[in-house]
């Protein structure tokens, strides 16, 4: 994927329309929005949980947004941040309902508990039951499928955590 | 005296060798069988192997009974015919050719496990005992033989017919990894005008295991790319454990995303954001040298297109870097954001 150069900076071959690159420009683009629309207030913690919040969103947001529609799991976030706040956690939660019988309260990919769970025996099964509530719209999936979409997520994930920590570094350098 | 059974009546007689081979063979496969019929009433005319023979029970029995066997035979026969028991003695094994070959037949029956067909007429299994000449096809259907057998092929069919039991067993044995066993689905192609598809051994080859097979490739081809991105896991055989170590890496980098947008929203907002000075800089400790790649090509559209600078309320500098600092004061003076930060860094020509 790397193919062009810019023309007069001596940097490394990136292509400037690669997925870290994509996923940067429209991150970036977003934290500046939520660092401008934040009042001036000191950081206190619901302040501060509030703008956690929103960025995970934009991350999330952008990322998907990177890889358009072109995957089952960027469809899925994006559907599932489109239908979030106003009447979200009905619609999610009616969506959730008929694939599993689960309750959650809060979108959010990561909060499911997993520590708890042991092998129970059929290997295949749990972790792929396992693999599906961590991939985003992997509930509906063969296997194979899923395995597919898990490796790109993979891939994503990877470029997502790299920029936001090359991000926080440049940030917190002072 | 002789036994003339049923049909042919041709009372040849056998020596005294084949008849005791015979007896032998079929006492070894009959005994069970002979004493679950004999517990049976007796006058179960109907049962298979009597009416195999077309005899009343206990002449059956006794024609089993030969001086030999007689031992391996615990329960007495029950004989109430008078003119059995001129049979013990000179015993004469009634050689028929429909005789040993229905006996023959049930005794392959009993050996494989499948009675069926109790009828004297030609059972749909003729292939099963007739081919001796396929013995050395393990895996495809025999030809079926003509089904009459002339009295001195028979000596050697029925030895032959049990060479073939063990070889069948030894066959299923071989083949046993695969879930329906090879010989039944070449029994069920016979009859069926399917297609013979050569399988590998042990491998079945209907329609069902073949699609689930390539399934089942495809799977594995998948999780080896999944072993190569995901670190540590190359060594790690077993699917379980394989995808054990995926849930996990993808859990952590989950994580990790939770974990630096916590970090970008604890970080002062006030803090100024000048990429400016990010790329100038040639510290690789200070920045992911890929990121600075990887922004700049990006802002070369937005080199041509925004002309102007967008004023936002909040001035964004970063004032990272110690070292490369004066020369980046004046650049950070105006309201700029980082992408035309970067316009403004190319036009002041501050190129490292």
């Amino acid at each position: 994927m790397n193919t062009s150069k810019p023309p007069t900076m001596d940097l490394q071959n990136l292509n400037p329309s690669s997925l870290k690159s994509r996923f940067a420009t429209r991150f970036l683009r977003a934290l500046t929005k939520i660092n401008a629309q934040k009042p001036i207030s000191p950081s206190s913690p619901t302040e501060i949980f509030q703008r956690y919040r929103r960025i995970k969103v934009a991350a999330d947001k952008s990322m998907a947004y990177s890889v358009r529609s072109r995957r089952t799991w960027s469809r899925a976030t994006l559907w599932r941040l489109r239908t979030r706040s106003p009447r979200s956690r009905l619609a999610t939660l009616a969506r959730r309902s008929s694939v599993k019988t689960r309750t959650t309260t809060v979108v959010d990919k990561t909060s499911h508990g997993k520590e708890n769970k042991e092998e129970r025996g059929a290997g295949l099964g749990v972790e792929e039951e396992e693999l599906r509530e961590l991939v985003p719209g992997g509930e509906a999936m063969d296997l194979c499928n899923l395995l597919d979409e898990t490796a790109h997520y993979i891939k994503c994930l990877t470029t997502q955590v790299q920029v936001m920590r090359t991000i926080a570094n440049l940030y917190s350098l002072d | 005296m002789e036994l003339n059974a049923g049909t042919g009546g041709n009372g040849s007689h056998k020596t005294a060798s084949e008849r005791d081979e015979v007896a032998a063979l079929e006492s070894l496969q009959f005994t069970d069988e002979i004493r679950r019929l004999m517990s049976a009433p007796g006058g179960d005319n109907a049962s298979s192997f009597t009416a195999l023979l077309e005899l009343p029970a206990p002449q059956a029995v006794q024609l089993i009974h030969s001086p030999e066997s007689a031992k391996l035979i615990a329960a007495p026969a029950p004989a109430p015919a008078p003119n059995v028991d001129d049979f013990r003695g000179s015993f004469q094994f009634p050689f028929n050719c429909g005789l040993i070959d229905r006996a023959a037949r049930f005794s392959v029956f009993a050996g494989d496990g499948n009675i069926n067909g109790n009828n004297k007429s030609n059972s749909p299994e003729p292939t099963s005992y007739n081919s001796s000449a396929s013995l050395q096809k393990p895996v495809k259907s025999e030809p079926a033989e003509t089904e009459s057998s002339q009295p001195l092929v028979s000596d050697p069919t029925v030895e032959n017919r049990s060479i073939k039991r063990k070889d069948r067993e030894k066959v299923k044995g071989s083949s046993k990894k695969s879930k329906t066993s090879v010989k039944e689905s070449s029994d069920d192609a016979e009859k069926l005008p399917y297609v013979h598809v050569r399988a590998r051994r042990g491998q079945a080859t209907d329609s069902h295991s073949l699609a689930e097979r390539a399934r089942r490739e495809k799977i594995n081809a998948r999780m080896k790319l999944l072993q190569d991105l995901v670190p540590g896991c190359s060594k790690i055989s077993g699917t379980a454990i394989v995808l054990d170590e995926i849930i996990n890496h993808v859990q952590s980098l989950q994580r990790q995303v939770e974990f630096l947008s916590m970090r970008l929203a604890a970080v002062n907002p006030r803090i100024d954001f000048n990429l400016d000075s990010v790329f100038t800089a040639e510290s690789g400790s200070l920045m992911d040298s890929n990121f600075s790649g990887m922004v700049i090509p990006m802002m070369w559209p937005e080199v041509q297109l925004n002309g102007n600078r967008q004023q936002y309320p909040q001035q964004l500098h970063l004032d990272a870097f110690q070292q490369p600092v004066s020369g980046r004061e004046e650049v950070c003076n105006s309201y700029i954001t980082p992408e035309n930060s970067l316009l403004n860094y190319d036009s002041s020509g501050n190129s490292a």
